[in-house]
């Protein structure tokens, strides 16, 4: 069963001086355990996608199924128990608590399903090893570099064990080097744990290591099955 | 909630100058409420000892029907068993003193003048252990073993041209309704607090008084405890020895007589409670302030809360948290204050006060802090802090999370 489905999914901005169609009937089906890169002119609407995708946004139209989840029917308390148990976001701008320590931005989740702060910390503190910030646990976001800020991020998106990681734009604010050593840990992680992953990004860095690599352009989504080959990054670089 | 809180306090601690500002404002506005509150429980308490220690004591016993036949039937509700009645109140336990007066109006003639006077007759003995209610300027007060003796008010001393040593006739009519009249020497000046009453104001021994309105008998008896917050346990007993006696009485305890102590509670009370109402909406404007503007700038966390997982609910009940702890910080830097400003007060001797109206001396005023202020000023505080937080952490809650997230 595909893990994600999009089936004529329609979604537009408008006001009363500028309309914008990000999503016109756009049919998508990523498998389980995918690794998936959206690619697309700025502006496109690829963040949107993942936004629509990870129930932050509601579509005009059209149906979104993820784990035979249908978004659309969920009322807002169960989206936000679906946001907490089903996905895993890793935002551009990290988006870390700035007054909480590495261990308990990444802990926090857990705690909207209850689980007692203990066993928060220790699932926080496995999933920062996981990511290899075991030393930076008890540091808090502004003493850490942007490249453990987002590896921070990432061990928060895994720490529920979701089913789905979505990443918008996830080596944007980082340097090459950092950006290749957090691709190659979210790769790693889709090929170790099976979560589906989905990448928003103009980044060749990305969509090299993606095993499906997605077109949004004019509302339409396109699957491309041949993904360019590791490596290609570098020599644009 | 624990880890809510814990999330709250350290947002607080986040923007540290703004907070100190917030809490601040807070703990002045409280401790303003407070001094104000302790200024008016110490008028109170001073109101109501002077009222009951100078004047009414703290009961007042009557024959019975006094209060419907005393202007038409005087001479019919008067006590006749005084020395009786006195020794049975005297033996219940808690009473500290036991005296009897007996009043009437008159004219008074001194030289060439002539005045209405007020005249009061009291037991000088037994009036010793009543505080004096009056302040003497010249002369001195009424004293064991006087007999045609008196004081007069200063404003009335005045109005007669009299002095110390000088003689006033009083002419009234006795309780058979016969023209009388008395003589007394003045032996002291006084001031009773209001010019009104100093004007009209004489003190003269019982008996004298007895002699005026040709009675054996007094208008009433007068009952001082030694605590007046003993009062709703003594008051029975009093009773009790009242229906053991042959003569039938009846009593009003000192609030029923005291119009002006009344009056004088319910205005500042209804002041206060305005006092309180603007410190309560200055306490909410500042935390809404706060609250407004911590909502604003962490807009991007309140959208990526969301987006992993806190209900609406959560994300409000984090910034109520926030409101409520920054209430309850102002409210205990608030007690700190009240505490330091009453303590200053006390140490540099009160705040010297004007005469109040209608009153001819001024007072020391001190600010008596009591726990049900102090925790009266800090549920306002947390209250209206808490209140204040309502809104924009509703706003917090709903924030589009999409647009939220666009924001670091």
């Amino acid at each position: 069963m595909a893990e994600i489905s999009l089936k004529s999914v329609s979604k537009a901005y408008v006001n009363p001086v500028f309309s914008l169609t990000v999503l016109d009937k756009a049919d998508l089906t990523i498998p389980e355990g995918a690794f998936a890169a959206v690619q697309g002119p700025s502006g496109s609407g690829k963040s949107t996608l993942l936004n629509l995708i990870g129930a932050l946004d509601r579509a005009d139209g059209g149906d979104i199924r993820v784990m035979g989840t249908d978004i659309a029917s969920l009322p807002q308390r169960r989206l936000a128990e679906f946001r907490n148990r089903t996905i895993g976001f890793v935002f551009q701008s990290f988006h870390l608590m700035p007054v909480l320590t590495a261990a308990e931005n990444v802990a926090w989740p857990l705690y909207f399903q209850g689980v007692r702060r203990r066993d928060r910390m220790r699932a926080a503190r496995e999933k920062l090893a996981l990511v290899g910030l075991s030393d930076h646990a008890d540091k808090i976001p502004g003493r850490l570099s942007g490249g453990q800020r987002q590896r921070v991020a990432i061990a928060r998106a895994l720490v529920c064990d979701p089913a789905v990681i979505l990443a918008d734009e996830p080596t944007a604010n980082l340097d090459r080097k950092t950006a290749r050593d957090v691709m190659d840990l979210l790769r790693d992680i889709n090929s170790r744990r099976g979560a589906t992953l989905l990448c928003a990004t103009h980044d060749p860095l990305v969509v090299e290591r993606a095993n499906r690599v997605i077109e949004l352009s004019e509302g339409k989504l396109t699957m491309r099955s041949d993904p360019p080959a590791v490596g290609t990054e570098e020599r644009h670089a | 909630m624990l880890d809510l809180a814990y999330i709250s306090a350290l947002n607080i601690l986040r923007n540290a100058r703004r907070s100190v500002i917030t809490v601040l404002s807070i703990a002045v506005g409280y401790a303003a409420l407070c001094c104000f509150g302790a200024f008016i429980n110490f008028t109170f308490e001073g109101l109501r000892e002077t009222t009951i220690r100078t004047q009414l004591g703290h009961m007042q016993i009557y024959a019975e029907g006094f209060w419907e036949r005393h202007v038409s039937e005087p001479g019919e509700v008067m006590i006749h068993d005084v020395a009786a009645l006195e020794e049975a109140l005297e033996e219940i336990e808690g009473v500290s003193s036991v005296t009897h007066r007996l009043t009437f109006s008159g004219v008074g003639t001194a030289g060439g003048s002539s005045v209405s006077m007020s005249v009061i007759g009291v037991d000088p003995f037994r009036e010793l252990e009543f505080a004096d209610f009056e302040i003497v300027v010249e002369g001195r007060n009424l004293l064991p073993g006087d007999e045609d003796k008196g004081v007069v008010g200063s404003e009335l001393a005045k109005g007669i041209d009299a002095g110390i040593g000088d003689w006033v006739t009083v002419l009234t009519t006795s309780l058979d309704g016969l023209i009388n009249a008395v003589d007394f020497q003045i032996v002291g000046i006084v001031r009773t607090g209001s010019s009104e009453y100093d004007s009209v104001f004489v003190k003269v021994p019982a008996d004298l008084a007895r002699v005026a309105l040709d009675t054996d008998a007094v208008e009433r008896v007068i009952v001082l405890i030694d605590d007046t917050d003993r009062l709703d346990e003594i008051a029975p007993r009093v009773h009790a020895v009242l229906e053991a006696l042959p003569e039938a009485y009846e009593t009003r305890d000192w609030l029923e007589l005291a119009g002006f102590y009344e009056a004088v509670v319910n205005l500042y009370t209804g002041l206060f409670r305005i006092f309180a109402g603007i410190v309560a909406v200055v306490v909410m404007f500042s935390v809404a302030n706060t609250m407004t503007m911590a909502v604003f700038e962490r807009t991007g966390e309140s959208g990526a809360l969301r987006a992993i997982g806190a209900t609406q609910g959560t994300t409000m009940r984090m910034f109520l948290y926030e409101g409520l702890l920054i209430g309850v910080l102002g409210g205990a830097a608030g007690v700190a204050l009240s505490m330091a400003i009453s303590w200053g007060v006390e140490i540099s001797g009160g705040i010297e006060m004007p005469p109040p109206p209608s009153m001819s001396q001024g007072y020391q005023a001190y600010f008596l802090m009591t726990p049900e202020l102090l925790a009266m000023g800090f549920a306002i505080s947390v209250a209206a802090a808490l209140a204040s937080s309502i809104y924009p952490a509703w706003a917090a809650s709903r924030v589009n999370i999409v647009e939220a997230l666009q924001k670091q």
